[in-house]
């Protein structure tokens, strides 16, 4: 038995990483037709606004290198459809994207990496406690529908979950930056560091609070509240939550044992479907508050026209992002008490 | 004649709808007023609410300027007024292209199943996974130049079409497995019979929903691509105003007005019509289970 059980989950674990791979490999091959579909002279407008804005910077012969990484990236070699796709599917693999626009010689890939960090660390831990919170919340609120708090709970949760992150952003900005100036207003860190010590990292978690908070905010007590509170009140109604009240369990441990446990699962799943959208969201927050992560390199180089750059970026989130899921689903054999891993 | 008492009973729906569910009557009201302030007052402006010095500058609302004006020279009110007739076109157009492909793909793939169905599925949940709104950015940083209101509309159907593709999908699935439509099946019914006259009568009611949800989704992208300077910069859309504002740190140079018109207005939209689409669901769960 226990070596069955053993066996299904190493099945489990082999399906989730061929899915893994496949998603990656269909984001960009899906990248690859949304760019191979634009107009062809996209890449000589590219290069005409760049000779526009910096010129003198280029020499010709770098222009005519950026032109020959363009047209490969864009598919448009001459080649046969397949060699191009080919060809870009090389470059994506081995993190060629070309040399970045907005800091010249510096690859595009290596100008995300050192953003990578700031955003994983903002994203990571505002999302678990959006999801922890949330969740509690939720229960609570499902659990006791009918108190009068959890009218309050569900009026804020009806007006916070359709409000775009960026916009709880700007709405915070108002509130806490202007009417009551206790946090700085942007960037990471408001010194340049020698060395990583204590007084660097609370300065981070300083700055880092308002994005933080417009992220948090709208997802606890939005998505996350909503769906665990509907689940909730489903599993309430569900014969072996109602058996254990009728047989005089207390209160607090029918919460702990019977409902928490049954939703932590489908919120896993609602989690993974929603990293998408904040990553998005995400990306808007740090433009807003000039955090220095991802979103920040994507707004100078939407606004130089940095194509090469918004490509690492694209293609170095989508893989952020399915890994994250990837990770999550790994964690479903830990929190699902029911399912036997086929 | 079936499409007259189509019409009446969608209208029989809609009256009940609106008498009975608060949240649907106030966002429904809300709207309708976006709607008038954007399509039938704005025409009105007394001056351009797109060329710059239009009006004097940096004015705070006074009865002569209404919500102030703003440091390109364009009386807030007009341009707002402006902006939420142009935010919506965009907004109906994505929803009328997104979640029409949505209702199709998921017709198709939860009526057919086996392996178009996987493979569909698989298609749509890569467009969840990825995070879309940079794609969108790419793909608009490269048309840049030539980007016309419909145009940005259609653009953002392309990563909006996945959820309604699952939403009606699954409604397919579970209808399926439903005694009427095995009644009709069993009788001989061909299956695009069977499709258009016992599942889409259920559907087309969550289409509305996911058609709702739709313009929330694509007025939120259009002002998140505006921020980005990656939306129709000359125009008026909620978007590009809080872009300038932005762009003129009208907030730090007190001209709140400016900022938070925008601010509210979108707020305000987003409410609406997710109030309009949790009543309209709340109505459909009642009537069909």
């Amino acid at each position: 038995m226990l070596h069955a059980s053993k066996k299904s989950l190493l099945e489990y674990l082999a399906t989730r990483t061929i899915m893994y791979f496949a998603t990656i490999f269909s984001g960009i091959t899906l990248t690859y037709l949304l760019v191979k579909a634009m107009p062809v002279d996209a890449v000589e407008n590219i290069i005409f606004g760049l000779t526009q804005t910096v010129a003198g910077v280029y020499d010709p012969q770098s222009i005519n290198k950026l032109r020959e990484d363009l047209y490969e990236i864009f598919g448009l070699t001459g080649k046969s459809p397949l060699e191009d796709y080919l060809i870009f599917i090389r470059r994506v693999f081995t993190f060629n994207f070309g040399p970045s626009f907005i800091s010249f010689p510096t690859p595009a890939f290596e100008l995300v990496l050192r953003r990578l960090p700031w955003t994983i660390g903002l994203l990571s831990v505002s999302t678990a406690i959006t999801w922890i919170t949330g969740n509690l919340l939720g229960t609570i609120a499902g659990y006791f529908r009918t108190r009068k708090f959890t009218k309050v709970l569900e009026s804020i949760a009806i007006s916070l979950y359709p409000v775009p992150y960026y916009i709880m952003a700007l709405i915070l900005m108002l509130l806490f930056a202007f009417l009551i100036p206790i946090f700085p207003l942007g960037g990471g860190i408001s010194v340049i560091p020698e060395s990583l010590n204590l007084e660097l990292i609370l300065n981070i978690i300083w700055h880092s609070l308002l994005p933080a908070l417009s992220l948090i905010l709208p997802g606890a007590l939005g998505w996350s509240f909503l769906s665990s509170r509907t689940l909730t009140l489903e599993v309430l109604s569900e014969d072996y939550t109602r058996y254990a009240e009728f047989r005089g369990l207390p209160g607090k441990h029918v919460l702990r044992r019977y409902v928490l446990r049954n939703i932590l699962v489908p919120q896993v799943t609602v989690l993974a479907l929603s990293l998408g959208g904040i990553f998005s969201g995400a990306l808007l927050t740090e433009v807003i508050f000039a955090y220095p992560g991802v979103g920040s390199l994507a707004y100078r180089a939407a606004f130089a026209g940095d194509i090469n750059t918004l490509m690492a970026v694209l293609i170095l989130s989508m893989v952020a992002v399915s890994t994250a899921i990837y990770l999550l689903d790994l964690l479903y054999p830990l929190v699902d008490p029911r399912i036997r891993y086929r | 004649m079936p499409s007259l008492s189509f019409l009446k009973s969608i209208g029989k729906n809609f009256i009940f709808l609106y008498k009975s569910n608060f949240k649907f009557r106030l966002g429904f009201t809300l709207i309708l007023i976006l709607f008038i302030l954007g399509f039938t007052v704005s025409p009105f402006s007394p001056t351009s609410t797109r060329t710059w010095y239009a009006v004097p500058r940096d004015r705070p609302p006074s009865p002569e300027y209404l919500l102030g004006t703003s440091s390109m020279g364009r009386d807030v009110f007009w341009e707002l007024c402006a902006s939420i007739g142009k935010s919506l076109t965009i907004a109906l157009i994505t929803a009328m292209i997104a979640s029409h492909i949505g209702l199709f793909i998921g017709l198709i793939s939860g009526i057919r199943g086996g392996l178009l169905d996987r493979f569909l599925m698989f298609v749509s949940d890569t467009f969840i996974i990825v995070p879309g709104f940079l794609l969108l950015i790419v793909v608009i940083s490269i048309i840049k130049s030539w980007i016309t209101i419909p145009l940005l509309g259609a653009i953002i159907s392309i990563v909006s079409w996945p959820w309604p593709a699952r939403q009606v999908r699954s409604m397919v699935l579970s209808l399926r497995e439903r005694t009427f439509v095995y009644t009709a099946k069993l009788s001989g019914m061909r299956t695009s019979k069977v499709l258009l006259f016992e599942i889409m009568p259920y559907v087309l009611g969550w289409h509305l929903v996911n058609f709702t949800n739709t313009i929330l989704f694509s007025i939120g992208t259009e002002s998140g691509l505006a921020i980005f300077g990656l939306s129709i910069l000359g125009d008026n859309t909620l978007g590009v105003m809080l872009y300038w504002a932005l762009n003129y740190y009208a907030l730090f140079r007190g001209i709140w007005w400016w900022i938070t018109a925008p601010i509210v207005t979108l707020v305000l939209i987003f409410i609406s019509f997710y109030l309009i689409s949790i009543g309209l669901s709340e109505h459909l769960h009642r009537i069909i289970g």
